[in-house]
């Protein structure tokens, strides 16, 4: 069946090669959509306010990282995410494991756990609003509420997903209590929280955005937001340019490595 | 521990069995849920505008349905989502085909595609505010924005995968272009395209709740957020209730069978949202 036809190596390579390095080639489109910014408003007339000038963003991108006030949003954004994110993850693990532990008490929450998570995030922000006022409080409310809701599902879901055969082999070892929980319960649990951390990252990142937007006092979605009442369209593009950077430097940074480290190497990304 | 060395094989019944006590717990589970609310009220001691009993709900849950207000926010907001979530996902596929068969236009473009994902639509609502105004054009467009990449990046993977064996079987069969496209490329995206939407479905539901607060005058998201403006919570709960259940249903009704049908038949369980 497989006979192969002998090509040679170094030919075959050099007609897979792209002409053009891939790098280069994917900043072409960046390239090609700040040149058709540029000439836009020399080309079409339109009011400024509705798309202005690359000049104008980028004046104002060099005027708030001088003055640091676009250092200041992004830190607070980030640091109510972050906070939001140790606070619905220390919740959430514990809890999840103590409601996992019990098939019972698993099969009776996980409905009530999928519905909460199925509100979980923006939709609480009117009740925050009441309860915490505007500003930090709501916004870490309604991310660690997203963080949470998701990560307790996902370790209910893990610990439910351990084949019996495993529970049978350890016990068949002579494991039990502390050595059946960190030997197999907890990393069984892990992958399924760790597989859906980037899930539920790019759910609160969403919440943390929405909710500044309607509850914050400070961070890029307030400042975004904000800027609508003015028609500053500059500070909403340079708002819009640092929210997408921040995500793919995550995704990048984070999500991808601890993916890598973890899931990959035990080689169960499989569900 | 215990004696026994046989393991008795589970009777076919016993399925069904199991399936039933886990339902009648998961109910028991919302009772408790309820109740546990319904008595912890007098507990905390505050106004029903700060904190809602369960039975403050219903009353305006009944209220909402007999003045007519709650069917006629639910159509609109299922009216924009279903719209959002359909030109979405047409677009995206079609963008994804075109741009998967060209090896080099899908590398040139990919990081664009994949930083404008990162700009998640939620960013996008106050330009498309200044630029459109508050009212459905923003809302339909932020639900389209959404569900495009998704659907985009993992059509566009597919196509890429398609098995080239196939490709070739079928062209060395005469087969024509569009035949190609139609028995071997579509087929093997079609997994990307189902994880894609799911993935953009997902994001779409939240999204259009938040679209609803800043910018609409009808929907669910308007219920939610306008019930606490009026001193309404009772309402507010009403409309996360609503939204939490029209979810689950989504899910269970649509975005399941559509999955089971497709992804896990085949056999090609792709993790979608990794990829994204």
């Amino acid at each position: 069946m497989s006979a192969r036809v002998d090509v040679p190596v170094d030919a075959h390579r050099a007609a897979m090669r792209p002409l053009v390095p891939p790098t280069w080639l994917g900043t072409l489109p960046f390239l090609l959509l700040l040149v058709a910014w540029w000439l836009l408003p020399r080309v079409v007339q339109y009011p400024s306010y509705m798309l202005p000038p690359i000049s104008a963003v980028l004046d104002f991108a060099w005027e708030s990282i001088r003055d640091g006030t676009l250092a200041r949003n992004v830190v607070a954004s980030l640091a109510r995410l972050a906070t939001g994110f140790v606070i619905g993850m220390a919740l959430a693990i514990p809890l999840g494991l103590a409601i996992a532990l019990n098939r019972f008490v698993a099969d009776m929450f996980r409905p009530v756990l999928s519905f909460l998570q199925a509100i979980a995030g923006i939709a609480w922000v009117p009740l925050t609003i009441i309860w915490f006022g505007i500003g930090n409080g709501s916004v870490i409310f309604v991310i660690a509420n997203t963080i949470f809701f998701a990560s307790l599902y996902n370790t209910v879901i893990g610990v439910q997903s351990i084949p019996t055969s495993l529970y049978r082999a350890v016990r068949s070892h002579g494991g039990s209590g502390i050595a059946l929980l960190t030997n197999l319960i907890l990393p069984g649990a892990l992958v399924q929280l760790l597989l859906g951390v980037r899930t539920s990252m790019a759910y609160g990142w969403r919440a943390l955005v929405a909710s500044e937007m309607i509850a914050g006092s400070s961070g890029l979605g307030y400042m975004t937001m904000e800027a609508v009442q003015w028609q500053r369209t500059d500070v909403i593009i340079l708002g819009m340019i640092v929210i997408g950077l921040i995500w793919v430097v995550m995704d990048r940074t984070l999500f991808t490595v601890i993916e890598r480290r973890t899931v990959g190497r035990w080689g169960l990304l499989q569900r | 521990m215990s004696g026994t060395l046989t393991l008795p094989a589970p009777a076919p019944h016993r399925v069904f069995g199991r399936r039933a006590a886990r339902a009648l717990r998961g109910a028991a589970g919302v009772l408790l849920l309820l109740v546990g609310w319904q008595i912890s009220v007098p507990l905390v001691g505050m106004s029903s505008y700060f904190y809602p009993a369960p039975s403050d709900v219903v009353a305006s849950f009944t209220d909402l349905v007999r003045k007519g207000i709650l069917p006629v926010y639910f159509a609109d907001s299922m009216e924009r989502y279903f719209a959002g979530l359909i030109a979405g996902a047409l677009l995206g596929v079609v963008f994804g085909v075109l741009i998967g068969l060209h090896r080099t236009v899908a590398v040139t473009l990919s990081p664009l595609l994949k930083f404008l994902f990162a700009i998640v639509e939620v960013a996008w609502i106050p330009i498309f505010v200044v630029w459109f105004g508050y009212g459905w054009k923003t809302i339909f467009l932020a639900l389209i924005y959404v569900v495009f990449f998704p659907v985009l990046y993992n059509t566009l993977l597919g196509v890429r995968t398609a098995p080239q064996i196939l490709v070739n079987a079928l062209r060395s069969l005469g087969a024509s272009r569009w035949q190609v496209l139609c028995y071997a490329i579509l087929p093997s995206a079609l997994p990307g395209i189902i994880t894609g939407l799911r993935v953009g479905a997902g994001f779409a539901f939240r999204g259009l709740v938040f679209a609803e607060m800043v910018a609409a005058k009808t929907g669910i998201g308007y219920l939610i957020f306008e019930g606490t403006q009026t001193q309404q919570t009772a309402r507010t709960i009403v409309g996360m209730v609503v939204m939490g259940l029209t979810w689950l249903a989504i899910d269970l009704c649509y975005l399941r069978p559509l999955e089971r049908a497709t992804i896990e038949r085949w056999g090609l369980t792709v993790d979608a949202e990794q990829r994204t």
